[in-house]
Formats: C-alpha cells, structure tokens, sequence
C-alpha cells in the first residue's frame, strides 16, 4: 500500500504532462493578450485605484491600528466582504466600500432628553481630557460621555431648530479604536483656516461607533447612517473632532474654524 | 470596478483576492527537497521561467503593458493544462486568453509578493466555469475522459503495442478513478499533481488552508489508490 501511494503523485504528474493541451506557445498567447488590451484600451492596473490616493499617506497609522481594525471586522461581518481599503485618521478609520448602503435621509440622532445634564467640564473630568467648543454654536443643548480611558467620547448637542441637530463628537485622536466610517466615494480634503487638514464626507455614509457597557469595560459596535460631515483634529493631534448635522461645507469648515 | 469573480463549480471555493498567507511563500514541494525556490527566481513548472515576478508586475503597474508579455509566456502552458484539467476541451485557448486579460485588469489588486501563478490559475478556473455555463456545454463524464486521453501518444514509434495499450488503459482508470472523487478531493489532487503546483500554491490557488490541502491530499490519494487495480492488472485487495 505504501508503495502504491508513493507512486500515484508520479502517475498523477505524468497523467498531467500528457493532457492534450492545444498547440499555442506562450509568445503567442502574449501577442494575442497584448494584443487585447490595446484594443479594448485597458488602462495600467495601477495599484492603488488613484482616486484612492489619500489612503497612502495614512498607511503607518492604519498598521498601527491594526489589532483594533480586527476587532470591528469581527463586530461588523457585514461590513466585512465588501471592504476594499481604509485609512485611519484621528480616531476613525474609513473604509472605502462601493457595496456600503446607507439609509436615505436618515437624521442625526438627537439630542438626550432631559436639558444639559453635564456640564462641559465634568463632562471633560469624566472623559480624562478636555473637550473644545466651536465659538460660532454656543454653548450646547446636550453633553453626553460614553466610554472611559482612551475610548471616552464626548458628545456635544446643539437642537439648530426645525428638529434637525448638530453634534460633535470629540474624542482622543489616539489609535485606538473608536469610529470607523464606510464610505461609497472618498472624502474630500479640506483645510481648515488655520490650515489644519480635515476631511469632507458629502455623501450620506455608514457610521459604526462603539458602545460601551456602564462600567466602561466591554464594548460592542453600533452602526448607522450618518449625513454629511467634517472630520478634523484638533490640540495637534491630540483630539479627533466630527461634527455631523451641518450639510453646508462652507458652514461646517466656518464652524470647525471656530474652535479654539 | 471591483469585479468579484464567482466560486467555479470546477474549483470550488477559489477565492481570487485573498491569497493564503502561506501562497506568498511559495513553500517546499513535498519529496522534490526544493525548499529556496520563493526567492526572484520564479518557475513555472512549463518551462518558463520568469526572472524576479514582482519586478515585473511592478513594471507592469507602472504602465508598461509590454512587461505583461513576460508573465503571459512563463504561465500559458500551465494556464492551458488547467483550463483543460477542468473541462475547457476546445475552448482552452480561448479561456486562457481571457484569463490572462482579465488578470490584467485584476493586477492593481494582486497581493504584492504573492505569487502569480496560483492566482492566474484560480482565475483560469472560473473563466473555465463561466464559459462551459454560457455556452450551455457541460460535457459528460465519458465525453471528457475521451478528450483527456487523447492526449500526447505516449507510444514511441515501434514501441510494444501490447505496453501502450496498457499504458491507455491505466490512464483510463486513473482519470475515472479521479472523477469518481469527491469534488474536493479531486481539486486538490489536480492542482497538486496535475498541474504540479507546490503545497503552498495550492493552497493559495484554492483558497484553503495549507494544513486542510495537506489533510485532503492524502486522503485523496488513499481514495484514489484503493479504487485503482494493482499495477500490471491485479485487482487491488
């Protein structure tokens, strides 16, 4: 038995060799290839797809976020088949996915009920930094923590009237992971008046966003569909800022510009 | 622009994109002792040899698609023996043609490192699928084996015709006893012998881990050998 299987590979490699192949070389197969491709006009694969190219310059970070990229990979699985790059910048990471759905005309969730409950400082005792506020809205409606340590956000509400509201999410622009955005069409880079560079993202997007239990500790995904938004750092670096609700980019770079 | 391709019934469970972890080394052909072959120097099992592939297929992203032509030359032989290997009979040329074209397009996304030829071929395989399907002709069993034997004599002139008719027949059992394989099986034992790739790339060619082509190849080939006859007509007890 043993000396039948010892022979069987060669059997099987010879049975291989002898497969009635048709009778072109390889030069000729190249000429036809070639041939093919000036005529149906392919452009050079390229890699990365150029309109892409933003994603580079964030390579290092995103390696470096890699075990939390993994993380949300396994909390999102839907998310999973169509992901084709991403880049981290602040605290989020944004993928690039043609297959992400998001809903129409979903709003920005609002704002908690039951007036500011935190104050922005204790709101800031609590998150381990200290939030900034944009000068051009005034002081919130709203001020929420969720998460602790390095995955604290603070959320900053402001009802703009006619139900619709602006927030700003404002986190430590540290690698680990909090916000990821799956996006259809890259966004666009803006800079800001101070010449700080941010991101505009146009188009409605998916938005996952982490959940934490009350003692901070475990923590889940949720996902949903966020409008328009200007995605920015701040403290050079030290804080990832996104303030979603304001659809006019001039508005929402005046805005962001407003900070201090 | 990003065009999946489809799992091929004929190599089920290709993936196109994601080569193994295990494809990019290349790794050590089992019994041949060649274990430094991932370095620039790449063979490709047909006689083709192209020097330093990722230079090339950077070359080829560059933008210079007449660098293409080394790849297509070093891999049109293996590429044809697998487009026959799952069925493609007289669409062979076409199908590999195809294949090439589309790997062209695919380029941009090809893991840098990896190696091409497990991915061509998965991609050969599918193109092999789709166009069986969409010319409606999946040939019957005995249709195919007919096809694969007729083949390269194996008859030297003036050989014993009674030896090259055994010769045949032998072949006959071992592509019936092939077919008779669970697709899985069979898979893996084609891309493995048939198509001589090494472990690693036929793991990267079908997508599996390199531990389950190892676990399946010898089951196959305990299958494969107890449904033969002994060698020299005995019937296997």
């Amino acid at each position: 038995m043993g000396d039948r299987e010892g022979g069987l590979p060669k059997e099987l490699r010879e049975l291989g060799r002898r497969l009635p192949v048709p009778d072109v070389d390889g030069g000729t197969m190249a000429e036809r290839v070639l041939a093919q491709l000036l005529a149906e006009r392919v452009p050079p694969p390229a890699p990365p797809p150029r309109r892409l190219a933003w994603l580079r310059d964030r390579w290092k970070r995103l390696l470096a976020a890699f075990s939390g990229l993994l993380v949300v990979l396994v909390l999102t699985p839907p998310v999973r088949a169509g992901v084709v790059e991403w880049l981290g910048f602040g605290g989020v990471d944004v993928r690039y996915e043609p297959g992400a759905r998001p809903a129409p005309g979903a709003p920005v969730p609002g704002c908690p009920a039951g007036g500011p409950g935190l104050s922005v400082a204790e709101a800031g005792r609590r998150a381990g930094f200290t939030p900034v506020l944009p000068r051009a809205l005034g002081a919130p409606d709203a001020v929420t923590v969720t998460g602790a340590g390095p995955r604290a956000v603070v959320g900053l509400c402001w009802r703009a009237g006619e139900g619709s509201v602006v927030r700003l999410d404002v986190f430590p622009g540290s690698l680990d992971l909090g916000f990821a955005k799956s996006v259809r069409s890259p966004p666009q880079g803006v800079a800001l008046p101070d010449g700080t560079e941010a991101y505009w993202f146009a188009r409605p997007h998916l938005l996952t966003f982490p959940l934490t239990d009350p003692a901070g500790g475990s923590w889940t995904a949720s996902t949903r569909t966020a409008g328009p938004t200007l995605l920015w750092t701040g403290n050079g670096g030290a804080l990832t800022l996104r303030l979603e609700g304001v659809a006019d980019r001039a508005e929402a770079i005046r805005i962001a510009g407003s900070v201090p | 622009m990003w065009e999946p391709i489809p799992d091929c019934r004929c190599i089920r469970g290709v993936r196109t994109r994601e080569e193994s972890r295990q494809g990019a080394r290349g790794g050590s052909p089992e019994g041949s002792g060649d274990g430094s072959r991932a370095g620039s120097r790449r063979e490709s099992g047909e006689g083709g040899v192209v020097e330093d592939e990722a230079a090339v297929i950077a070359r080829v992203r560059a933008g210079e698609a007449e660098a293409y032509a080394e790849l297509v030359r070093a891999h049109t032989g293996v590429a044809l023996r697998a487009a026959v290997a799952c069925g493609a009979g007289a669409d062979a040329e076409d199908v590999v043609q195809q294949a090439f074209f589309k790997a062209y397009r695919s380029l941009g996304r090809f893991k840098e490192g990896a190696s091409f030829r497990p991915w061509l071929l998965s991609i050969v395989a599918n193109e092999t699928r789709n166009t069986l399907r969409s010319a409606g002709r999946q040939r019957a069993v005995a249709g195919r084996e007919a096809e694969l034997l007729a083949g390269e004599p194996l008859i030297p002139e003036g050989a014993d015709p009674a030896v090259a008719a055994e010769e045949l027949e032998r072949r006959r059992q071992l592509l019936a006893a092939l077919d008779a394989l669970g697709e899985e099986h069979r898979l893996v034992v084609v891309h493995r012998y048939l198509l001589e790739l090494d472990e690693g790339e036929t793991a990267a060619a079908l997508g599996w881990p390199r531990g389950t082509v190892k676990s399946r190849l010898s089951r196959a080939l305990k299958k494969l050998g107890a449904r033969l006859p002994e060698e020299g007509g005995e019937e296997h007890g």
